[in-house]
């Protein structure tokens, strides 16, 4: 047993601490914001959204189907099964766990959770753009969950099936009275319950008989038939041409000790990562009570919030701008993962400049269309944690606007015009801004820049704006793209196309800024951060 | 007449009251709404990366076909974009594969029609002025409305179709049927701003404050949107500005889709009227 108690200590151990660390950061925030609470709306919650899980019923039924079962079956099995001594016995002094409905309830809860688990493991196999979003953590929880309840199925089949258990009940509980009577004993065991042993027994309706009485004085009243266990038993069966080799090999005990660890695996595991959504998806759940809007809320349910998702991927599988995704293949596009690096980023990690450029153009890209946040079973308020950290995002790494804006003529140059294997780099859309042809039949009529709002809106267009269009028009007439790009006219368009409407050319004056805009992204994009780093030599 | 109804990322967070008001008054004239899930109509994202904004549209049209239904927007940038999208994917065969392969990888196909109406067309084409002219309970009799056309469904014409590009008619004719009258103003037709928002906020700012005061000094109670976009910005950016700003009393902004619901006696509280922050004083109806 010591390495039970060891085993059982050091889970709760860090089990203890992981769960006081992850919780510390719902508690060290001032609360602000709105929050509202009441004692009805929690207990609707509980029963509705925690027991019952109808938001994820909402988004999927068959995800509903397949967490019901794993949550039920899992819930029973720990309740009555793992914590039998505290539970079940206090209800039912007789308990014995292998006596019905015990042992028939055993196997009914592990055999839900395991399809349960099967159609988890389908759901995020057969649907390709789940897969993909799949991480370690998503397959780690559904192997540890799987393994403790397979174990469970393999130690129970290989005691049904062991001599050794046998003898040992045997030695403790039985005493023979004459010769034939272990042999009966044994005779009708194999015949009634499975057991299987090494030697050749007597089948005949005598000694049956006789083993039957034994058993009804020495062993019945622990001992229900082991065909109610109805997974393990059908098991044991297909274990029995090894049950030799497993009988000496001791497997029931190595099944046992694989069953506790694994139990002890998820325990320890049970405060990281998505592993900790059975205790905080619940609570964000009492915090949000049914609602599905993205109002503000305070620090204090924003932390609890970014705990509380549980990876099922349903936001990213609706997102919005998840096409946008498959072009520009950012996974920090997609709620989900976001979600990872915010949590990151919330709780103080550093985050590489890669990450942090990806994360900020995940929360750019954004819409801000609520989607997400109304679909997510977890009810994690999405949208406010989106729009909250929006600002912020910008600043640590800007968009390409802001980016241009920022620069002066000599960085842009040097680092987005000669930098090496920049200046060939071309917008996955292209073709109006490096193609004469579109700009031949300018005429620098200037009906472009004189129609246009923003120029009209300038007290001293040259200082706002670097450029007017039709100038912009000349410098690409002539091939002088990159001294256009920078210019403020190409960021300050306002996309109104009243240029390109007017052109007495049919010039695709608004077409053609946008092409250029793209041009710079595509430029920022590939770099490796030029500016920053030429600009701190500069 | 069923559409599939395509409201845009705007409308759930950040302008339900178009989205309640559009629904309602589609239902009362008559048009059915499907509402397949969409995604982005990629207007937003058109700075950054055009194929990003191409594909996302194109998916678009690709549900709506399996839909079998023609698109229904009441945003006037998700509508130019759609269209340009279509155009693109028209005019340049190399775009279209690749597209094509994009959609193929989410197991849709290149959708062989792509329609897309803006709302004030179906209510003009295929609702027709007579028939709001008749179903009109509270005419908007004395109400002076200045129409914001929306620049991303007028221009390019050549693209969007979606009226005379240089003197449009159509919302004006929309909103007489409901016995308001409409005023002539020379910057009808000028952007709002918004596009510019967070970009140049300066000139964002600038394009809103010249509209409005040229709606003004026309005479104009109200400005009427048609556009998710432009009724956030002369509504939700208009009333960040400082609480003495002369430009607050500037005509409040109303949706089209405010006026119809108000003129054919709809449920005020679906139309959505107390959510606009400029609030327009109905008191002359």
């Amino acid at each position: 047993m010591e390495f039970y108690d060891i085993g059982l200590t050091l889970a709760f151990i860090v089990f203890g601490a992981g769960v006081i660390r992850r919780a510390s950061h719902w508690f060290c925030l001032r609360s602000s914001g709105s929050f509202s609470f009441t004692f009805a709306g929690a207990a609707r919650a509980l029963i509705a959204d925690v027991l019952l899980l109808f938001r994820t019923l909402r988004t999927s039924p068959l995800r509903w189907a397949a967490h019901c079962l794993v949550f039920f079956g899992f819930m029973g099995l720990l309740l009555f099964h793992a914590m039998d001594d505290t539970v079940t016995a206090a209800f039912f002094p007789n308990y014995e766990p292998t006596l019905d409905p015990w042992q028939f309830l055993r196997n009914l809860f592990g055999a839900i959770t395991l399809v349960g688990l099967v159609l988890m493991v389908l759901r995020r196999v057969m649907q390709e753009k789940l897969r993909t979003l799949t991480r370690f953590q998503d397959w780690a929880a559904l192997l540890v969950v799987g393994c403790i309840i397979l174990s469970g199925f393999l130690l129970e089949a290989s005691k049904i099936i062991s001599p050794v258990v046998f003898d040992d009940m045997v030695y403790e509980y039985f005493v023979a009275e004459e010769g034939r009577d272990l042999t009966a004993l044994k005779a009708y065991w194999t015949k009634e319950y499975g057991a299987v042993f090494p030697e050749t027994l007597p089948m005949d309706a005598d000694t049956l008989e006789h083993g039957r009485e034994l058993d009804e004085e020495s062993c019945a009243d622990c001992h229900s038939n082991t065909a109610s266990a109805f997974v393990s038993r059908p098991l044991s069966m297909l274990l029995t041409p090894i049950a030799p080799a497993l009988d000496v090999s001791r497997a029931h005990e190595v099944f046992w000790s694989f069953h506790v660890l694994f139990c002890f695996i998820a325990l320890a595991a049970l405060p990281f990562g998505k592993f900790f959504h059975p205790i905080s998806t619940p609570l964000n759940l009492l915090v949000r009570q049914g609602r599905r809007d993205g109002a503000p809320m305070s620090g204090r349910a924003r932390k609890v919030a970014l705990d509380a998702c549980t990876r099922c991927g349903e936001c990213s599988l609706h997102c919005s701008v998840a096409p946008v995704f498959s072009v520009l293949g950012n996974e920090n596009i997609l709620p989900s993962e976001k979600l990872l690096s915010l949590r990151k980023h919330a709780a103080g990690e550093p985050l590489s400049d890669e990450v942090l450029k990806a994360f900020a153009e995940g929360s750019r890209i954004c819409t801000e269309c609520m989607r997400c946040t109304d679909i997510c079973p977890s009810g994690i308020n999405l949208q406010d944690l989106w729009l909250s950290s929006k600002a912020e995002l910008a600043e640590a790494a800007p968009e390409p606007d802001r980016a241009v804006r920022g620069m002066s003529p000599d960085k842009w140059t040097s680092c987005l015009v000669e930098a090496e294997g920049v200046k060939d780099i071309l917008p996955p859309v292209s073709g109006l801004a490096d193609n004469a042809e579109s700009f031949w039949a300018c005429v620098q009529c200037t009906t472009c820049t004189s129609v246009c709002p923003v120029v009209a809106v300038s007290e001293d267009s040259t200082r706002d704006l670097d450029l007017a269009p039709q100038q912009i028009m000349n410098l690409l007439r002539m091939g002088l793209k990159d001294q256009a790009i920078g210019a403020r006219m190409v960021w300050s368009c306002t996309t109104c196309y009243k240029c390109q409407e007017h052109c007495p050319q049919n010039i695709r004056v608004a077409d053609v800024l946008y092409e250029l805009r793209n041009t710079a992204a595509a430029r920022l994009r590939a770099a490796d951060n030029p500016c920053e780093d030429k600009g701190d030599l500069s | 007449m069923k559409y599939a109804y395509f409201p845009g990322c705007k409308i759930p967070h950040h302008l339900p009251e178009y989205g309640s008001s559009v629904e309602a008054v589609c239902d009362a004239v008559g048009i059915e709404l499907a509402k397949p899930e969409f995604n982005c109509c990629g207007y937003p994202v058109r700075h950054e990366n055009e194929l990003a904004s191409i594909y996302s549209a194109i998916r678009n049209f690709a549900v709506a076909e399996e839909a079998g239904l023609p698109i229904m927007t009441p945003c006037k940038c998700c509508f130019g974009n759609l269209k340009y999208a279509q155009s693109r994917v028209a005019e340049d065969g190399k775009l279209a594969v690749l597209i094509a392969t994009l959609l193929a990888q989410d197991g849709l196909a290149m959708p062989k029609s792509m329609e897309v109406f803006h709302l004030l067309s179906v209510l003009d084409e295929q609702v027709g002025a007579e028939f709001l002219r008749r179903k009109t309970a509270t005419p908007l009799s004395g109400v002076k409305v200045a129409c914001h056309y929306g620049c991303h469904a007028l221009r390019p014409e050549s693209v969007t179709g979606f009226d005379d590009p240089l003197a449009p008619t159509l919302f004006e004719r929309v909103i007489s049927a409901l016995g308001a009258e409409t005023v002539e103003w020379d910057l009808r037709l000028e952007c709002c701003g918004y596009p510019l928002r967070g970009r140049d906020d300066t000139i964002s700012e600038a394009l809103m404050r010249k509209k409005l005061e040229n709606a003004r000094a026309a005479g104009a109670d109200i400005v009427a949107t048609a556009c998710t976009y432009c009724q956030l910005q002369f509504d939700r950016e208009r009333d960040a500005l400082p609480f003495n700003d002369p430009l607050r009393k500037a005509p409040p902004a109303v949706l089209f889709t405010q006026l119809i619901g108000t003129a054919l006696g709809l449920d005020a509280q679906v139309m959505g009227m107390e959510k606009n922050r400029i609030s327009w004083q109905t008191a002359s109806l």
